[in-house]
């Protein structure tokens, strides 16, 4: 492999990359605003200038491609010189603004301006006026003034969304983003522009002005909108979701997440709608029950069938832990086959950056870990039917809307004697209900999805539950988190008495006799790594923040068998 | 080099201590003559100077709007953790005003961090030194107690620009 | 006079000595905060009453609606038991110590002392030894390593100042040659106080009496900064004012012993030669027996005030190395006293 030296240090990188590549990958940083590692090199920033040996003037690193045996400097006299110049000028028309700024705390101009800069400005004249305020698209909301003009924006929506919406109009000084005439930018990635924005001109409507990002904890998790499972960060304060947003992860999403996935898949965990604690039907009202009492009454209800006329209903929205002790639960201490979950396809959803047609998360992994029905059991349309000409008395449904996805259902699940639900959200089939458990969401446990590529990827609870402890139980904190008492408001948020599937599967088996020994998800996924061939050998550890996938030779060999 | 003198080698007067005694006790004597400076506070209130640091509170301009654009360094740089401020949206020209903003004043200290960082000068520290509560949630001073009229806060404003 | 006629008399002697102390000792706490406040130039208590004039009865009110709180870990009955002691120790020995000179009211003869006994110091060393209990009691009763420390320092204090503080009295003793108050007394007539005779047991004495009413700067049993509270740590309430007023009630009888061994008494020197009526005479000399414990307190405050705490090995220091031969050292010079002039 070629070489370069770096101030001082040797580095080998890839014939054609770039020197500000070749840097990145050695874990030296060049300062850049202009340059994103997914996008077109635009060069136009210039604060990425480095020195290079026998080169007459400085070069910037992001457009320069590295050859053998150049020699750069990052950090010499002349470089800091021209970096303090390139702020300066950046920070001539830049209006002081970071106290009303979004970006502020996150801000790439913020942290250049104490890293780079002589921290006095020069300018004595009047600063550009531009217009604030502009809304860009339905979801992006722009801010001419704070503007630094790297291009971003306009090339993701060329390149990643492939949807030209932004351009620059003007020139010099007055230069700013609008769209073509007529368009508005509504493409459904609009979003991504606020996050690769180095400063705060482009700022996310949904979020605007909630909350300052150091008052917040960031959980890594994974979006379950569709089944490609963007890796996202949920970013939480006083125990409420207040954004997601996407995390770098090359094999899956890259930088990028859609704006279904960041807008619409979180608003359910703080909703008002959210299920507190057990309920059971009495006297045609679902009544606020103890655990005790549900796990009780749901045992000796569920007893008073006979094995064939209970079906079991997993869940695509849930992890392959929960599904795993579905499957097992229905296979030995129900001892039922009809096992199946709902497949939920939305074939206009899809398109050919991220969407995926499946809009559930872990489709595939139910399927892996046994969710499917055995060898005389009922799938998921014929359960249906045979609910509908009575051969089937019981349903056991798993954190899913039946009814939702299928009004028709509701005629027939009313001839059901016992219909059990664990569900997060009060929905129109817990409004049928006769017994429902209340689900923690996927913000609020442990666990794994697997992507509709065979990608194994972790989810960490990011809100706590009534249980739920968030030192104790590891959970990111926030300052306000490590702080709050009970007696301030700031640390009063809503909690959740809920758990997630797995925890309540294994409640209810132990009330009806059958011991599962399992004090956390790690465990579950343990028997599951143990048992199921796509995930042996595997733990947490190894999964990781960047997920793990199953070979595809694996994966075909056990769904076909 | 000469001994240096320490202050334990005391001088046999003050060894043998009772005259040292005496000395003591005409000085608590003469102190007992002297006048008296007690305030009697309810009737008479200490008016503190401009340098003092009583309860902060948030500056209202004379049209009844406050300073503050809820930018949360205040309520980041508190080392109490006594401040929250809830920002939102408004029309006005500076997009955010503080929809809710709270001093918790059983956890204020008092340091006059919030008043030093706060980049709009809408938070200074008052004259207000008297505070009582009788339980928790009255310690909590929404918005409503702690907007003052600009006009009442002159004082301390312009010793904060000639020595901040 | 009857036996009936004995017990009336004593009975209000009793009664009339009891409110005085009471309202002495009330009013003692008030001075108390009035001088420590003028001698740091401030005001003192001036809320309740003109001046705070009222100020005790409203401390008084206070500490009786004050919760009694008592330690898990305590002793139950000795616990309550040390304050009662306490108080016990401190009324009881007003009873030999006499104000003034006999009078003639109604016909009758009357000594101006509760119990007119010739033992009556005998009966005072008794009591105030008695006093080291109530202290023990409390500290070791209160299950508290604070109330237990702070108890045997001051018993043990208190035992190594009775020492001295006993030597002391064997002076007077020596000069007065009796045990009654009432002869003691008469014995300092003239300008032949004791404090005049023996300088140097006078001194010892009042060391003495200052470690043994536990004032500053020997109030080391209650040292705040290093045992909280000292033996009273775990009071609260009544028992709490208890011991408060013992302590100063102490204070009364320590002036009182103080006037009566070494100031003379009730006399004031050569009054009889101005040629008063008796009862004037009377009346000048319980008001300067007043005067002079009255002064004895103040000087007792102002102490307080000036002077700060010794470190408990000085205080044993002084106590057995200075306090101790110095009492001696009176022993011998009163006994050449007598010798000389004998
Ligand atoms: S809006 Fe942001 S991303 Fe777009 S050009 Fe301006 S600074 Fe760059
Ligand atoms: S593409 Fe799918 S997984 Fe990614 S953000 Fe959108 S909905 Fe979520
Ligand atoms: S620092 Fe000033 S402007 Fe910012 S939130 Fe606090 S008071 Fe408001
Ligand atoms: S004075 Fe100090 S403690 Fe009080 S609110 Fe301001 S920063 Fe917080």
């Amino acid at each position: 492999m070629p070489k370069i030296f770096i101030d001082g240090k040797e580095i080998e990188f890839k014939q054609g990359q770039t020197i500000i590549e070749a840097a990145k990958d050695a874990g030296i940083d060049i300062p850049h605003f202009c340059w994103h590692p997914s996008l077109s090199v635009s060069g136009n920033c210039r604060i990425c200038l480095v020195e290079v040996e026998k080169m007459p003037k400085l070069v910037i690193a992001c457009s320069t491609i590295a050859a053998e045996g150049m020699v750069v400097y990052t950090q010499s006299q002349k470089t800091l010189a021209a970096r303090n110049a390139v702020m300066e000028f950046l920070l001539i028309n830049h209006p002081l603004d970071c106290p009303i700024c979004d970006e502020a705390g996150e801000c790439k101009l913020q942290d250049y301006a104490y890293e780079h800069s002589i921290g006095e400005s020069r300018f004595v004249e009047e600063k550009v006026k531009k217009e604030k305020r502009v809304p860009l698209g339905p979801r992006v909301m722009f801010d001419g003034e704070r503007c630094i003009s790297c291009s971003r924006c306009i090339r993701f929506c060329d390149e990643i969304a492939k949807d030209p919406e932004l351009t620059f109009v003007q020139r010099g000084d007055r230069v700013t983003i609008t769209t073509y005439p007529g368009e508005v930018m509504d493409n459904p990635y609009s979003m991504n522009v606020v996050d690769i924005c180095p400063v705060g001109a482009l700022t996310n409507t949904d979020f605007r002005f909630k909350a300052r990002v150091w008052e917040m904890s960031a959980t890594k998790s994974i979006c379950n909108g569709c089944a490609r499972g963007c890796n996202i960060d949920i970013w939480v304060r006083n125990n409420e979701i207040l954004r997601l947003t996407p995390r770098h992860n090359e094999s899956v999403n890259s930088y990028w997440m859609c704006d279904h996935g960041r807008l619409n898949t979180f608003k359910f965990v703080n909703d008002s709608s959210r299920i507190d604690s057990p309920h059971i039907r009495k006297e045609g009202q679902l009544v606020k029950v103890g655990w005790d009492e549900a796990f009780a009454e749901a045992s000796s209800r569920l007893k008073s069938f006979s094995k064939d006329e209970i079906a079991v209903i997993g869940s695509a929205f849930a992890t392959c832990e929960d599904n795993y002790l579905v499957a097992r639960f229905a296979k030995s201490v129900l001892g039922t086959g009809h096992l199946d979950f709902i497949h939920h396809n939305d074939p206009s959803f899809e398109d050919d950056i991220l969407r995926r047609s499946d809009r559930t998360p872990n489709s595939l992994g139910a399927k892996l870990v046994g969710v499917r029905p055995s060898k005389n059991g009922l799938d998921f349309n014929s359960i249906i039917k045979a609910i509908s000409e009575r051969r089937i008395k019981a349903l056991y449904l798993v954190e899913d809307d039946t009814i939702q996805n299928d009004p028709e259902i509701e005629n027939i699940l009313a001839k059901l004697d016992l219909l059990v639900v664990h569900s997060t959200n009060y929905n129109k089939t817990t409004d049928i209900a006769d017994i429902v458990f209340p689900a923690s969401t996927y913000a609020e446990k442990n666990g794994t999805f697997v992507n509709f590529d065979g990608m194994i990827q972790r989810i960490k609870p990011a809100v706590s539950t009534l249980e739920a402890d968030r030192a104790l139980e590891g959970m990111a904190m926030s300052r306000l988190d490590k702080f709050g008492t009970r007696w301030d408001r700031w640390a009063q948020g809503v909690k959740f008495d809920a758990r997630p599937t797995w925890r309540i599967i294994s409640g209810l088996s132990s009330v009806m006799g059958y011991k599962f020994k399992y004090n956390m998800a790690e465990e579950v996924f343990k028997d599951i790594a143990s048992g199921i061939t796509s995930f042996n050998h595997l733990d947490y550890d190894i999964i990781g923040e960047q997920g793990f996938k199953i070979k595809a030779s694996v994966l075909e060999k056990e769904i076909l068998e | 080099m000469a001994e240096k003198k320490r202050l334990k080698d005391l001088s046999i007067w003050q060894k043998i201590y009772i005259p040292e005694i005496f000395k003591g006790l005409a000085l608590t004597f003469k102190n007992m003559l002297k006048p008296k400076f007690t305030m009697e506070y309810p009737e008479e209130k200490f008016i503190p100077p401009a340098s003092y640091r009583g309860r902060p509170v948030l500056v209202q301009e004379e049209n009844g709007e406050e300073r503050c654009v809820a930018c949360g360094l205040c309520s980041r740089v508190c080392p109490a953790l006594a401040i929250e401020v809830q920002a939102a949206e408004t029309e006005r020209e500076k997009e955010r005003y503080p929809e809710r903003f709270e001093i918790n004043m059983i956890r204020c200290i008092f340091c006059g961090f919030c008043e030093e960082v706060c980049p709009e000068e809408a938070i200074v520290m008052s004259k207000d030194y008297e505070l009582a509560f009788t339980n928790r949630q009255e310690a909590i001073y929404g918005k409503d107690k702690l907007l003052v009229p600009v006009s009442q806060l002159q004082d301390r404003i312009e010793f904060l620009r000639n020595y901040k | 006079m009857s036996l009936i006629e004995i017990l009336i008399i004593t009975l209000i002697k009793i009664l009339i000595i009891l409110t005085l102390t009471l309202l002495t000792v009330s009013y003692l706490v008030y001075f108390e905060r009035k001088i420590s406040a003028w001698a740091q130039n401030r005001l003192g208590p001036n809320r309740v009453g003109w001046e705070g004039i009222l100020q005790p009865f409203a401390d008084v009110f206070k500490l009786l609606l004050k919760e009694d709180i008592v330690p898990n870990k305590a002793n139950k009955v000795i616990h309550s038991l040390a304050p009662m002691v306490a108080l016990f120790v401190a009324f009881t020995t007003y009873a030999v110590i006499p104000i003034g000179p006999n009078v003639q009211i109604f016909g009758y003869d009357i000594s101006l002392v509760v119990a007119d006994i010739n033992i009556g110091i005998l009966y005072v060393l008794a009591l105030t030894s008695l006093g080291v209990y109530a202290i023990t009691f409390a500290g070791w009763s209160s299950g508290s390593k604070y109330s237990l420390l702070g108890g045997i320092r001051s018993s043990a204090q208190m035992i190594s100042y009775e020492i001295s503080m006993g030597f002391s009295i064997a002076g007077v003793l020596l000069l007065s040659e009796s045990l009654r108050p009432i002869a003691i007394v008469e014995s300092q007539a003239g300008w032949m106080w004791n404090a005049v005779v023996q300088p140097i047991g006078f001194i010892t004495f009042f060391v003495s009496a200052f470690a043994e009413t536990n004032r500053l700067p020997f109030d080391l049993p209650e040292a705040e900064p290093e045992l909280v509270g000292g033996f009273h740590t775990e009071y609260s309430s009544m028992k709490f004012a208890g011991f408060f007023l013992a302590e100063y009630a102490n204070m009364i009888i320590a002036s009182a012993l103080i006037t009566t061994l070494y100031l003379g008494g009730w006399q004031i020197p050569y009054i009889e030669k101005l040629g008063l009526a008796d009862w004037l005479v009377t009346v000048f000399q319980v008001g300067s027996f007043f005067i002079k414990v009255g002064m004895l307190l103040f000087f007792f405050i102002w102490i307080r005030w000036s002077i700060p705490r010794f470190r408990y090995d000085q205080l044993m220091n002084i106590g057995w190395k200075v306090m101790f031969p110095l009492s001696l050292i009176n022993l011998v010079w009163v006994a050449v006293l007598i010798m000389i002039f004998n």
